[in-house]
């Protein structure tokens, strides 16, 4: 049996760069195997003048006095800038592992046997989960996400 | 002691590199190295099987993690279990840090001055460091060619400030290395002097970087040694108190250019070898690839920590080539004390660290 623990849609716009977001879920039964369905979109600032003022400020920020000048006329080198969250796990008994990557779409899952790449395997243990969204960058004023978690308790 | 070439930054498919272990270990078997750490951001599952990996290839693979934050990339080196970096604000390292050394690790700065977000989400280090004395090295030469990179000109002048201000901190380099592809850059190598014994390479490399065996090439090893008081002090070591201050002290540098020396290319030359420490530099030298090593001799007065740079051209280009870390001479007076003060800039009020003896 497929059990859909947590549907849910978002939106976040740039001043949520830097925080997390946590979905907390009860898992009844111990055992089979967890499938997280995570996406976003868009993944990259298309708006060209927008990712410059962005590289423009930042490199205010990180660059040195005397090398900002070179360093804003390689403004380019830094495109495309990109939103970027990623999603952690956490069982009742501690951490899970995350999936620290670029993809906007990812199909994850954890079971005894096996686990995606980032996740660590071992058998999934009833109680409360946690899924963390985190959320680096989002440099688009919308970056809408959706997630779905689902509960395969005759997966092994 | 044995003198192990290390790449210590590496990712794997686990987060966002591009290669599994496997092919990362055979990578770096063929480049030369001994030991790799794997450093995946914000997870540990990519050492499921270390084991297997390390005897299909040959390769020593120490366990690590970067911590990938909102607020700073910070390496760490011998945790066995996942340490949380998600609760970790910016005011709150050294809690991470604290952490991190229960737990039997250390913790470095990982490329300190990369342009951070949103170019590269928190690749630039914003954490406040209230005590430097907490953070063991500083990765002062991140990717290729390092040398080169004006971010990591910084970092290695940011190193040499806090040597100087008395702290005793490692510095390392890191390739940041997520795919396996061909490039003509040289590459930096990490040597770390690691004890013999039976332990894991994991303990072997924390407890040689904690102590700051370590010594930073694009090519030949370099070696750096303090005679004092009829004993040989080797790098990291910190030399005693002597029966004055203005006791005399004999430099003895050395670099092995058999190291590894079917990976890397220098033009046949004339390199420079320079002593330098907290006075500046106390002696500059002509040094031969054939040379068996120079000696100098000075009075140790004033002289809190030295060490050996390698000067040379590699590509047609005149830069430091090889560093070790410090050899520390121990003071009158003992501990540093921390200062706390603040001041206001244009930029906000920013906390200023000093110390006094």
């Amino acid at each position: 049996m497929n059990t859909l623990l947590v549907n849910v849609q978002g939106a976040v716009t740039p001043e949520c760069s830097k925080t997390h977001i946590a979905y907390r879920f009860f898992l009844a039964k111990s055992g089979g195997r967890m499938k997280i369905d995570f996406s976003y979109s868009p993944k990259n600032l298309e708006d060209h003048a927008r990712a410059r003022t962005l590289i423009e400020q930042g490199l205010d920020r990180y660059i040195e006095d005397e090398l900002r000048e070179q360093a804003k006329s390689k403004w380019q080198s830094y495109l495309p800038l990109k939103n970027l969250i990623t999603l952690s796990v956490d069982d009742p008994s501690g951490h899970r592992g995350a999936a620290h990557r670029h993809d906007p779409e990812q199909h994850l899952f954890i079971s005894g046997l096996e686990s995606s790449p980032g996740l660590s395997k071992g058998a999934l243990q009833a109680g409360m989960w946690t899924v963390t969204l985190s959320l680096h960058a989002i440099v688009t004023d919308d970056c809408r996400y959706s997630l779905q978690i689902w509960h395969e308790e005759d997966h092994g | 002691m044995n003198w192990m070439a290390c790449e210590l930054h590496t990712h794997t498919f686990h987060s966002d590199g591009g290669q599994s272990l496997e092919e990362l270990a055979a990578g770096a078997k063929a480049l030369g190295f001994d030991c790799i750490a794997l450093t995946d951001h914000n997870t540990m599952s990519g050492l499921w099987n270390k084991e297997a990996v390390e005897q299909q290839t040959g390769m020593n693979i120490i366990q690590g993690m970067e911590w990938t934050t909102f607020f700073g990339h910070m390496v760490t080196l011998g945790v066995k279990d996942y340490i949380d970096w998600r609760p970790v604000g910016p005011g709150d390292i050294h809690a991470g840090l604290a952490r991190v050394h229960e737990h039997g690790g250390i913790a470095g700065m990982a490329h300190p001055f990369r342009p951070g977000s949103p170019m590269c989400t928190g690749c630039y280090w914003e954490f406040e460091l209230r005590d430097w004395n907490e953070l063991d090295y500083i990765e002062v030469w991140s990717t290729t060619f390092a040398p080169l990179k004006n971010n990591n000109a910084r970092a290695f002048r940011l190193w040499t400030d806090k040597l100087n201000e008395g702290f005793r901190i490692a510095a390392t380099s890191g390739r940041d290395w997520h795919r396996q592809e061909q490039t003509d850059e040289p590459l930096s190598v990490t040597y770390l002097l690691m004890e013999e014994h039976g332990g894991s390479i994991t303990d072997k490399a924390v407890a040689a970087l904690s102590a700051g065996r370590a010594s930073v090439t694009l090519g030949p090893r370099l070696d750096l040694g303090v005679h004092f008081g009829g004993q040989l002090y080797g790098i990291g070591d910190a030399v005693p108190e002597g029966p004055s201050p203005d006791h005399t002290i004999e430099l003895q540098a050395a670099a092995d250019f058999e190291a590894r020396k079917e990976h890397w290319e220098l033009p046949e030359q004339i390199y420079t070898l320079r002593f330098h420490s907290n006075l500046g530099m106390v002696s500059e030298l002509p040094y031969a690839a054939d040379s068996k090593g120079c000696n100098v001799t000075l009075s140790r007065e004033g002289l809190r920590w030295v060490r050996a740079e390698l000067w040379g051209t590699i590509r047609g280009i005149r830069t430091m080539i090889a560093f070790t870390n410090p050899i520390y001479f121990d003071e009158p007076g003992g501990v540093i004390t921390l200062n706390d003060y603040t001041i206001s800039t244009d930029h906000g009020t920013q906390r200023l660290y000093g110390y006094a003896r």
